[in-house]
């Protein structure tokens, strides 16, 4: 499947997604989507070492209290990097690899969550919260004419701190920063690896009535 | 204060959110990396290193005079002898540089050292046998990982003299592939002394006890 091809997909399934996000959610289901920047650390740092300016959440919470959502999270956050440099390939007998590589990660994490809001102000509210769930990492590395790729279902965590302030117009601003982080992976060079990250989102929120 | 008065209804948002997911989506078509743009960006240099193999032990080696030239059906005279010679400077000076010292007489080389280009394209991913030549391996169609290797690959291997007959090729003590070294003309004589460098440079144990 070429990159084009799928990324098509993906946009097909963000499409669907946002009719959902439609009258596929009931009443007083509040809708959120994010664009985010992206900011890899730890294990995914050593993958793929640069910001990703592409990327974007989709959030559907519920309130089920004056303080308090929980709902669901999709997200979407793609890192490349062109580099040159040396790779250890884990296997049963050691490989070093040199040579100009294309690495990418495209990490979709999927969770259920749950957000406190703060405060009582009618026109800002701070709010902190959890995700909890997975991610469906897709990981590329192409060196040569060579392409090593691992793809698979990761459990993670994402805590994560907002903002929402109403707009006039009828929506509310979002502005939220997440840490991502895996908890299970393997790499496509072999060995483990813990993807994790850092993201700072801004987008739009409304309710569905 | 209820949370629906911070989130507004936004039916009428839906349209405008919909085309931003369009325009980011198709923005992110365009971001996988191109193509590599020179000869030299294609290089690529591995190493295997036999985890059995111990280097310390290793001062002195032996290597044919020659670079063996492997086509599709076995092995074929070679275009660019001047080349060739490059080659084998190249490994005799970081042979030197790890510490080892040449040794004209095989049966009395600590190791073996051969060098081969492939004329074809190869694609790996088994390991097939290796035979022995006159006092030389002759590599036959294996590398102990999956792998493509382009037109004009090198291989430097490295073996232990005091194997005979047929051998498993995981049982090489270190093998080096340098991915379409020779595909191109372009730059090729630097380009040979810096990946044939950048073998030995991520092979430090080869230098262990010496």
């Amino acid at each position: 499947m070429t990159a084009k091809t799928f990324n098509r997909k993906i946009l097909y399934a963000g499409l669907i997604l946002l009719v959902l996000a439609g009258p596929g959610f009931g009443q007083d289901w509040i809708s959120a989507i994010t664009y985010q920047i992206s900011f890899p650390s730890g294990d995914t740092k050593q993958f793929a070492d640069e910001t990703s300016f592409t990327g974007f959440g989709l959030d559907f919470r519920k309130p089920v209290d004056r303080y308090t959502t929980v709902g669901l999270m999709f997200g979407w956050n793609v890192f490349n990097q062109r580099v040159t440099k040396t790779a250890e390939l884990a296997m049963e007998n050691p490989i070093t690899i040199t040579g100009l590589q294309d690495r990418t990660l495209n990490s979709f994490p999927v969770m259920l969550n749950a957000h406190r809001y703060l405060g009582q102000g009618k026109d800002r509210r701070l709010y902190i919260g959890l995700n909890a769930g997975g991610y469906y990492m897709l990981q590329r590395f192409s060196i040569g004419i060579n392409t090593f790729q691992k793809d698979q279902w990761q459990w993670g965590i994402i805590p994560e701190i907002g903002f929402v302030m109403p707009l006039q117009g009828g929506s509310t601003l979002i502005l939220n920063g997440k840490y991502n982080y895996a908890f299970t992976g393997q790499s496509p060079l072999g060995g483990d690896i813990n993807h994790e990250y850092w993201t700072i989102g801004i987008g739009f929120a409304w309710r569905q009535y | 204060m209820m949370l629906k008065d911070i989130f507004k209804n936004g039916k009428i948002l839906l349209l405008s959110l919909i085309l931003f997911v369009v325009s980011f989506s198709l923005l992110l078509t365009s971001c996988y990396p191109g193509d590599p743009i020179s000869p030299s960006d294609t290089d690529v240099v591995t190493t295997f290193k036999n985890s059995a193999a111990d280097f310390s032990s290793k001062f002195s080696y032996a290597m044919p005079d020659s670079v063996i030239h492997l086509g599709k059906d076995g092995p074929v005279e070679s275009e660019s002898p001047a080349i060739d010679q490059q080659i084998l400077s190249a490994v005799e000076r970081n042979m030197a540089a790890a510490g080892y010292t040449p040794e004209a007489n095989p049966d009395q080389a600590d190791v073996l050292v051969v060098a081969v280009v492939r004329t074809t394209q190869w694609v790996t991913g088994g390991c097939y046998p290796w035979y022995w030549g006159y006092y030389y391996p002759y590599p036959g169609y294996c590398y102990p990982v999956a792998y493509t290797y382009e037109t004009g690959s090198l291989l430097i291997i490295m073996v232990d003299p005091e194997r005979s007959g047929e051998i498993d090729p995981r049982e090489a003590l270190w093998i080096s592939g340098i991915n379409g070294l020779l595909s191109s003309s372009s730059n090729t004589a630097a380009r040979i002394n810096s990946n044939v460098d950048q073998a030995f440079k991520q092979s430090p144990y080869l230098s262990d006890g010496k």
